[in-house]
């Protein structure tokens, strides 16, 4: 009942690899702590709380000015551990020898909803004060998780999969049903967990959230094997993944990761509270060009969805689009265990007119996803194929003949995406790591030739494996040639294939281009750095993928 | 002759050399003289003409490579003479027989400090304070965020780790030598009594200790084709070497855990791919280096093995002592 025994549940899940044992260890937490400290635990656990009270830096620097602690000798420890709330706390062993350890107990709740959030009352001076009262009089093996929660860091192995798998075996209630009383805002209180733990299941109690998203795998061979005809296909859109929601005559948007946008997009609640329906629609969030029928880059998405009332001369300069691709529920009636063909069926029944250009129609926001028909498989390769055309990437297959569970379930929708885009570069910089990657250097900067001068143009940490992140890492320290702080110039030698899935042009890098998601596809160690490509190579990819869905 | 700008000990080819004596400290390749700090293979390599070490050094690496090579001995604080330098042996807590040694020439002191630790381990002597003007030391942890909890607080956390899960086996890998012995001691005396066995490279080394003289819990000698059940709710103690590949396949129903002074940092906790670390040492931690340094009131100080440029500036603003650097 006390942060004491949460730090525990933290160090047990962060040791142990088996999601059985994982899965013990929650049902005993939640069997014996009570209700109020269990739905904290479940609101942390599930990464509902991500609220940042201090930053990492001001942490760092509190703790040099409390205990006099050069600030550089802090940072050369932060390269080593790559967490600064981490950091922190392996300093403090030690330091707090205070004799009343009268936080010994402090239960979750009181943590965080009065310690903490008092603090974000108190003047920078008496926050300091607070702050290392509070790590003077916390146990130390507790000073991590609290280090954690303060910046907003703290993270665990566990999936909101496993949360609802334990609470759902625990209190014998289906996991579908537990999944779904934790979509949207669930807060932390006894009243929140209890309804959780309900055994009585009144539909009626969740209007307001959202079903669990059913998520698509990469797909895999044997799919092939299948007949073309059992499958349903799309375009796969590169936009915010979201449920439209109207119950009761109250619209709501909700994401993929469970955040309420409707002030974002006002827009379209308005043009959807026309709809005299109720529904849950299942779909995309895109800005549009509506001359082309495209989608426009998700650059543009970017400019919306942060931006909370956007003007009206914002909603005219991006216009946003719904693209709905399947119904879920329709006037109260879940529908989400009959055959997708027939949710199909449904959705064109009682959207399809809304599309026709007629009075009061919103086709200037709304649209039911159009499916593509390939003849065979090779047909569906060419499809993919041309999805950069259409600014997609690539196509989302999905079983005609399944039901919406939750979660990424095996076998049912997959997503088939386009082959990335591929330069072969240059490893010019390389930068200590975070996290799991502390004392490694693991983030890389890659440059491209122009004319004789190296211009770096991506940087990328991921796609090396463990053994050649451990050998990189060594060539690193030997061939430095300067450092700047935890970055090294190095010299050039190596060479990487970075693939990508996107490219632009960019005013705001020196290389005058920007691609979206590089990683590390290959170590080319065949190639020489003569060999690898030039500026000139990635302009031509960007002509090839002509322009027409970005902005003028 | 000497001029003064050349050090009584500096780095040649990698390795600490005595040029005065024409004497190596843990050469990493064949020489004439070796003076040998303790038996860790990574301290010592075979085809030296002469080897000097204290008594238990030589024992444990006459156990570990075999008869035919050639070792003086001596005890610790014994002095002898080489080419007019005074040397001797002193306790480094390290693991057993593990020393530093003196070298007093013309009333210059130099103390190489070799692998120590000021903790407490009941399997070998205590470090002893060793007044110096020239150290050189050790530095494997050298960072802040580097200390230690005390060695029965980690023990019992093992134990607790094993009784926790009692229908599992559990794999604890640790070096054979040193600190595998250590643990058996402090596990020994923690609340978990079940089986313990041991791989046959620390069985060896179990016994070795016990011959000179320190109590170590008997284990049984691991065998490859134990039945599952005998095994359940035991502990296994293995070398770092077998954590990957093949071998971990003879057992079934596992969980792993790693016992060095790394694992206290959370990254590569994560990296190591055991489920478990435990952040115990036989170096010293942060503020042992630090204490090592002001009581052996060295006016000069060199670093070896490790990073030690935070440490080095660190020593130099808050203790104004001088760090210097040796040219490799």
């Amino acid at each position: 009942m006390s942060l004491k025994k949460f730090s525990e549940l933290f160090g047990d899940l962060d040791s142990i690899n088996s999601t059985n044992n994982k899965i013990e260890v929650l049902k005993n937490y939640f069997l014996s702590n009570d209700p109020i400290d269990n739905s904290w635990a479940i609101y942390l656990l599930t990464g509902k709380s991500n609220k940042r009270f201090i930053s990492g830096r001001y942490l760092k620097n509190l703790f040099s000015q409390i205990y006099e602690y050069p600030q550089w000798l802090i940072d050369t420890c932060y390269l080593k551990v790559g967490d600064s709330a981490e950091v922190i706390s392996l300093l403090l062993k030690n330091k707090t020898n205070s004799r009343k350890k009268k936080l010994s107990n402090i239960s979750l709740n009181e943590l965080l909803s009065e310690t903490i959030p008092a603090l974000s009352k108190l003047n920078e001076e008496e926050k300091n004060l607070e702050i290392k009262n509070i790590w003077e009089t916390l146990p130390e093996d507790n000073h991590l998780v609290f280090n954690k929660i303060l910046t907003g860091t703290f993270r665990v192995g566990v999936s909101i999969g496993l949360i609802t798998k334990s609470i759902s075996k625990l209190f014998n209630i289906e996991q579908e049903i537990i999944s779904h009383r934790l979509m949207g805002d669930f807060k932390p209180s006894i009243d929140s967990y209890e309804f959780l733990i309900n055994k009585n299941i009144n539909l009626q109690e969740l209007n307001s959230k959202p079903f669990p998203f059913l998520l698509a795998n990469t797909i895999e061979d044997k799919i092939f094997k299948n007949s073309i005809n059992d499958f349903q296909f799309e375009w796969k859109y590169d936009g915010i993944r979201m449920q439209l929601i109207k119950r009761s005559g109250n619209v709501s948007l909700w994401t993929r990761g469970q955040e309420l946008v409707n002030e974002s997009f006002p827009e379209l609640v308005e043009k959807m509270s026309h709809i005299k329906d109720d529904f849950v629609l299942d779909g995309e969030l895109l800005v549009w060009n509506f001359k082309e029928q495209i989608a426009f880059d998700f650059s543009l998405l970017q400019k919306r969805i942060n931006r909370k009332s956007p003007t009206r001369s914002i909603q005219i300069k991006y216009p946003i689009i719904f693209i709905a691709y399947d119904l879920l529920e329709i006037n109260g009636r879940d529908i989400r265990e009959i055959k997708l063909e027939n949710r199909r069926i449904e959705l064109e029944k009682y959207f399809s007119k809304w599309q026709i250009k007629t009075e009061n129609n919103i086709s200037d926001i709304f649209k039911i996803c159009d499916l593509i028909f390939p003849k065979d498989w090779p047909d569906a390769l060419t499809y993919k194929e041309k999805s950069r055309e259409n600014n997609t990437e690539g196509l989302i297959i999905k079983k005609k003949t399944s039901i919406y569970s939750s979660g990424r379930k095996k076998g049912i929708w997959w997503k088939y995406k386009v082959d990335p885009m591929q330069l072969d570069a240059v490893l010019i910089y390389a930068k200590g790591g975070s996290g799991r990657r502390a004392g490694l250097y693991t983030d890389y900067s890659f440059a491209l030739w122009k004319d004789k001068e190296l211009i770096k143009f991506a940087s990328a940490y991921s796609g090396l494996t463990n053994i050649e992140i451990k050998e990189l890492d060594k060539w690193i320290r030997k061939n430095t040639i300067e450092k700047f702080g935890p970055v090294r110039s190095l010299k050039p030698e190596m060479v990487f294939e970075i693939s990508f899935e996107k490219i632009q042009i960019s005013k705001r890098h020196k290389s005058g281009i920007a691609v979206r998601f590089p990683r590390i596809t290959k170590w080319r160690k065949d190639k020489k750095i003569n060999d690898a490509d030039s500026l000139e190579n990635a302009y031509e990819l960007i002509k090839k993928y002509h322009e027409k869905y970005h902005e003028k | 002759m000497r001029t003064k700008k050349e050090y009584l000990i500096r780095y040649k080819d990698g390795n600490l050399y005595c040029e005065l004596a024409d004497i190596w400290i843990d050469p990493s390749k064949p020489v004439k003289k070796a003076l040998i700090t303790h038996a860790h293979f990574d301290h010592f390599t075979f085809g030296c003409e002469e080897y000097i070490s204290t008594k238990e050094t030589a024992i444990l690496l006459k156990e570990r490579v075999g008869d035919n090579i050639k070792i003086k001995t001596f005890e610790y604080g014994e002095e002898f003479k080489i080419n007019g330098i005074n040397i001797s042996f002193h306790p480094s807590g390290h693991i057993l027989g593990s020393s530093q040694i003196r070298f007093i020439f013309a009333e210059e002191k130099w103390l190489i400090s070799g692998d120590f630790k000021l903790q407490k381990d009941q399997t070998c002597k205590q470090y002893e304070i060793v007044k110096t003007d020239y150290l050189i030391s050790e530095c494997t942890f050298g960072l802040p965020i580097f200390k230690w909890d005390e060695s029965n607080k980690i023990a019992n956390d093992i134990s607790k780790w094993i009784t926790n899960s009692p229908e599992k086996t559990s794999l604890l890998f640790c070096y054979s030598l040193g600190k595998a012995q250590r643990l058996l001691n402090e596990i020994s005396q923690t609340n978990f009594k079940g089986n313990i066995y041991s791989h046959g490279s620390i069985h060896k080394m179990n016994n070795s200790y016990r011959k000179l003289g320190i109590d170590i819990k008997d284990t049984i000698k691991i065998e490859n084709k134990k039945k599952i059940d005998e095994l359940k709710g035991s502990l296994i103690l293995l070398p770092p070497s077998l954590s990957k590949g093949s071998y971990l396949k003879n057992f079934k129903n596992i969980q792993t855990a790693f016992a060095s002074g790394w694992m206290s940092i959370r990254a590569l906790r994560k990296r190591s791919g055991y489920d478990k670390g435990f952040a115990i040492s036989d170096h010293a931690d942060w503020d042992g280096i630090l204490e090592v340094v002001k009581k052996s009131e060295a006016k000069n100080v060199f670093f070896h093995h490790g990073d030690s440029e935070a440490l080095s500036k660190y020593l130099l603003e808050k203790e104004s002592i001088n760090v210097l650097l040796f040219s490799k």
